[in-house]
């Protein structure tokens, strides 16, 4: 029933592994559209089909019926489709308070070695210099009060970086306890970073750890596209190619447009080995 | 209650008996018709230097009738309550309206960046929850409210937040200052002329921008009658005594979408975002603010009844929106 594919973008790639993580019996709060959405969606048609999201407008567990028109992940008819309940941000803000959000899935700009986000401004904040983003919006809540936060990058040395340029979301700030120094909940924090070239973990000094890798790439291809070394596990898992079922679903009820996963670079399975495609 | 840390930005004043001494004194405690244009509205209750807070977004059952109309009549210096918002914040500055925002998500733009470098507009950092809560804690006449997020990034020194010993637990807590903007304008499915209305669906935070803020404009999709609310109580989300001015304003969310009622306009969405990413919202305004004197004008020459009729046909979900 599941057939490894022999051609996936790397974009679809990584959506596919989150989507795999996802669970029926876990509360999650995803950043609004891109590939934290598109992985819970797939999820739910996956092997979740009870599945529970938040989004910020406060929609708990909603049905959606996708495709959204450009920007309408949340607010619309559509991706608020036969919720369980419908609230408020405060109210989702609430419930991270509480200790339900089991996990928060999001994307970043800019992420650092103890998982720090940066949303805010590349290059430097002081008078105006550096290149300005639109700021933390909902991810300042979902890194500081989801127990276990999985943060989405790409596999670039300036995307990958010792230090983000501005910390807009916590991670793990400057290591053990400086979370709870600075009043959020203890036992929460990143837990996974997630490459289209490779998956992450942290240990108990909340030092990064390379823990797998694509079959399309080498460890050495992940570490030459970072800023920093991490520590690297003792064995290198290689993480499963997407299947043709999550295709199918990804890309005819999923990413319709190609809005999500039309970028990033091609891999093709040739003479057995799976590879970036000449392009 | 020891304060471990402080952000050292600037923000509104906190004074939660001066908002009460308001309320008693100025908000319309009997019900009376508010029933009023879209320029009457904007005239009598924004003005220049206000603190402006929108519910939701330009794109997104938004006021966008109202930011049109504010930009028509050319309000200035307002200080913006920038959460969730895609282009309303980048429209208000460039249309010379606005030069200080408080920032949860904004989408920025060459424009907005530009003028931060060249001290022409001021930015505060918070983030989308941090400033619905703060408009919470002014929503229930509090100084503050404490959260368990923020503390430790970037943002907060250049917020009013602090970092506090809790007196109860002795664990540090984040504290937000409360937020009563001078003014707020909120787009609803349905109101009464009194001004007692109807938010069907989720949202961000229309509730307490109603209740924290001291000049209230609700435009409405549908006026109906105070007996078609008095039929089903429990749906009112906001009272008539936090409202000042009611605005009929079909598609007033356009090129938004009001869920249940109509769905987006995706060429105007990505018209409106692709002024704001070119840094160029000249012609942008010039066809959908100033070419036109009103709301009803803009309706019937620029969007079209053929648009209308469209975007109601793209919309077909109504469960949970109809009463």
């Amino acid at each position: 029933m599941s057939t490894p594919a022999e051609q996936f973008s790397e974009r679809e790639f990584v959506i596919c592994q989150i989507a795999r993580l996802v669970e029926d019996r876990y509360i999650y709060w995803v950043g609004g559209g891109g590939e934290p959405l598109s992985s819970a969606l797939l999820a739910k048609r996956m092997t979740a089909p009870n599945l529970q999201y938040l989004t910020e407008d406060g929609v708990v567990g909603p049905e959606a019926l996708v495709p959204f028109d450009p920007l309408m992940t949340m607010i619309s008819s559509r991706a608020n489709y036969r919720a369980l309940q419908w609230g408020t941000m405060n109210y989702a803000a609430d419930l991270a308070h509480l200790g339900y959000v089991d996990y928060g899935i999001l994307n970043t700009l800019q992420v650092d070695r103890f998982g720090n986000v940066n949303s805010t401004v590349v290059g430097k904040y002081a008078g105006g210099e550096g290149r300005r983003f639109g700021g933390p919006g909902g991810a300042d809540s979902i890194a500081a009060l989801a127990w276990r936060t999985i943060l989405i990058t790409d596999q670039q040395k300036r995307k990958f970086v010792d230090r983000v340029d501005f910390i807009s979301s916590p991670g793990f700030l400057d290591g053990p306890g400086a979370r709870e120094r600075h009043g959020l909940p203890p036992n929460t924090g990143p837990w996974r970073v997630y490459t289209p070239w490779a998956r992450f973990g942290y240990d108990k000094n909340c030092q990064l750890m390379l823990q797998a890798i694509a079959p399309f790439v080498t460890v050495e291809q992940v570490l030459e596209e970072m800023s920093f070394k991490p520590d690297i596990a003792d064995t290198i898992e290689i993480m499963e190619v997407p299947t043709d079922e999550e295709l199918l679903v990804l890309r005819t009820e999923i990413d319709v447009g190609g809005q999500v996963t039309d970028r990033g670079r091609w891999v093709e399975l040739k003479d057995g080995k799976y590879r970036f495609a000449q392009q | 209650m020891r304060v471990i840390e402080e952000g050292k930005a600037e923000f509104l004043k906190v004074d939660p008996d001066g908002y009460r001494g308001y309320v008693r004194e100025n908000k319309p405690h009997q019900m009376v018709s508010k029933l009023m244009s879209h320029k009457d509205a904007v005239e009598r209750f924004i003005r220049d230097g206000d603190y402006l807070a929108y519910d939701c977004n330009y794109f997104q059952r938004g006021p966008s009738s109202l930011i049109r109309e504010i930009i028509r009549q050319n309000r200035k210096n307002l200080w913006l309550c920038g959460k969730f918002t895609y282009v309303a914040c980048a429209l208000l500055v460039e249309a010379g309206c606005a030069d200080r925002i408080d920032i949860g998500f904004i989408g920025f733009g060459p424009w907005i960046s530009r003028a931060v470098r060249e001290g022409k507009c001021k930015i505060y950092e918070y983030s989308n929850a941090l400033i619905t809560l703060r408009l919470k804690a002014g929503a229930m006449g509090l100084p503050f409210l404490p959260a368990r997020s923020f503390g430790g990034t970037d943002g907060f020194e250049r917020s009013g937040c602090k970092l506090v010993e809790d007196p109860y637990t002795r664990q540090p807590v984040l504290l937000v200052p409360a937020l009563n903007p001078d003014a707020a304008i909120i787009h609803v499915h349905q109101a009464d002329e009194f001004g007692n209305s109807r938010v069907f669906g989720t949202g961000i935070t229309h509730q307490e921008c109603a209740l924290s803020s001291k000049r209230v404009i609700v435009s409405a999709e549908e006026i109906v009658s105070t007996d078609e609310l008095r039929r089903d109580p429990a749906r009112t989300s906001i009272p008539h005594f936090a409202v000042d001015a009611v605005v009929h304003a079909p598609f007033g969310a356009f090129p938004g979408t009001v869920q249940g009622y109509y769905a987006s306009d995706p060429q105007g969405v990505v018209e409106a975002m692709g002024a704001m990413y070119r840094g160029d919202f000249r012609d942008y305004l010039k066809k959908h603010v100033y070419a036109v004197a009103s709301h009803e004008e803009y309706l019937d020459k620029v969007v079209g009844a053929a648009k209308m009729i469209e975007m109601r046909r793209r919309e077909p979900i109504r469960e949970g929106y109809v009463s």
